[in-house]
């Protein structure tokens, strides 16, 4: 509980958490004394609205039902301080009453259930390994089986059904081969004597393609049919003939293998 | 099987199932032909009786659909102690509020929840669900649908009540415009 210092004469205000802006209604008319049937509207609303400005001022997170129920208890307030023309059967009161003493009900179940909680919480029960270990499938009571509980065992059962099907890989028949590429460029290194690598692949849009021209480039490297020069990094790669003649049996034999 | 070995196999029953056991449960186990229900129970509340010793540290409760062995509350710090475990997690003013208007009006739906608070509740409704006292039961035929909510076995069983009626009555807990201190 926290006490606010007013600046002004004003008696400070006590600040417990209310769980809602009935439980502070209740909290008033409890200190107040007042009948919850006969509520000093007028009196009651200032004490609300202290409360309100306290929590305010405390940066409490005020929320929005606290301020419609400032908004309602004024509205009663200028009801109540109105002279009615017409003798109405009426009380403006009777809704507030109606659930506040609903709302009380709400708080004495509550606090019951406070009190055997408290208790109840500090009871063991056996925890048996048979529980945990047993092979067989979890019994489960009609009363358990809730839509959450359903919904949450369709998406177990759609989930496990997913893992065990996952979707087919459809392999596409390869559109470019190594062996071929192999051939040009080891061809092209061959006649040109100095074969740009990156504006070459910069030409081709096809990503397929340029992962095979790579991939044959970087087998030519290794058979050192072709050699690779950069001169700095991010440069244009140049290739140019190795020192070893390559057979076309042997290109067709490395491309078999990688391809 | 003699009434000795009925009551020792029951009393084995109840402390190896983990959890409450019906009485159905207990006919099925032991012979159906030569006990029937109301012997079961007439043994159940014998060692209900002999176990209430403050010697014991066992109880057998009746809870939900069935009975179970617990401790005695006051035991609760020590076996805290042993298990190395701090004060379990209490519930909040909210979560009772909420536990409450759900126990007495169910099925609810989270409107009326939320009206008869006069605050929202719908985080603690979630919280109360996964902490499985509330659960689902169908929407309600009105505008939007909204979901239906009961309290659940769990509920009954932390509680300590055979059917949600058990609780007492709002109306006599708040006479005489007396509400338990804060």
């Amino acid at each position: 509980m926290t006490i606010v210092e007013q600046e002004s004469n004003v008696p400070p205000v006590e600040l417990t958490i209310f769980s809602g802006p009935l439980d502070l209604l209740l909290h008033l008319i409890r200190k107040n004394e007042v009948s919850i049937y006969d509520i000093p509207i007028v009196s009651i609303c200032d004490q609300y609205h202290t409360h309100l400005r306290a929590m305010q001022e405390l940066d409490l997170d005020v929320a929005g039902e606290f301020l419609w129920m400032a908004s309602w208890l004024l509205h009663l307030k200028s009801k109540m301080l109105l002279p009615s023309v017409v003798e109405s059967e009426e009380d403006p009161r009777d809704e507030l009453v109606e659930r506040l003493l609903a709302y009380r009900r709400v708080k004495g179940l509550a606090s019951y259930l406070h009190d055997t909680d408290i208790v109840r919480r500090c009871l063991w029960t056996p925890e048996m390994s048979t529980k945990t270990d047993s092979p067989a499938e979890k019994e489960l009571d009609w009363e358990d089986v809730d839509l959450r509980l359903l919904a949450q065992t369709y998406l177990d059962v759609i989930g496990r059904f997913e893992a065990s099907h996952p979707p087919p890989i459809h392999v596409l028949p390869l559109r470019f081969k190594v062996e071929e590429k192999m051939r040009d460029i080891y061809q092209r290194v061959t006649n040109d004597g100095l074969v740009p690598l990156l504006r070459h692949l910069n030409s081709r849009s096809d990503p397929e393609e340029v992962v095979t021209v790579i991939v044959a480039t970087l087998e030519l490297v290794r058979l050192r049919g072709v050699f690779a020069e950069q001169r700095r990094a991010f440069a244009e790669i140049y290739l140019r003939p190795g020192d070893r003649q390559l057979s076309s049996k042997e290109l067709l034999h490395h491309g078999e293998n990688s391809g | 099987m003699d009434r000795e070995t009925l009551t020792a196999s029951i009393e084995a029953i109840l402390l190896t199932a983990g959890g409450s056991v019906s009485v159905a449960a207990l006919v099925e186990a032991v012979d159906e032909n030569e006990f029937d229900a109301e012997e079961i129970e007439k043994v159940l509340d014998s060692i209900a009786g002999t176990w209430d010793r403050p010697d014991s540290g066992i109880r057998l409760e009746r809870v939900a659909d069935g009975w179970r062995c617990v401790t005695p509350a006051p035991l609760d710090s020590y076996l805290r102690s042993y298990h190395g475990i701090a004060a379990r997690q209490r519930l909040s003013q909210a979560a009772l509020e909420v536990l409450a208007i759900v126990a007495h009006r169910q099925p609810v739906t989270l409107p009326e929840i939320n009206f008869i608070r006069g605050a929202n509740s719908s985080s603690v409704v979630r919280t109360l669900m996964e902490r499985k006292l509330l659960r689902m039961a169908g929407r309600k035929k009105v505008v939007g649908k909204p979901f239906l909510y009961r309290t659940s076995k769990e509920f009954l069983v932390h509680f300590g009540l055979e059917r949600a009626e058990d609780l007492p009555d709002p109306e006599e807990l708040v006479r005489d415009e007396t509400l338990p201190a804060e």
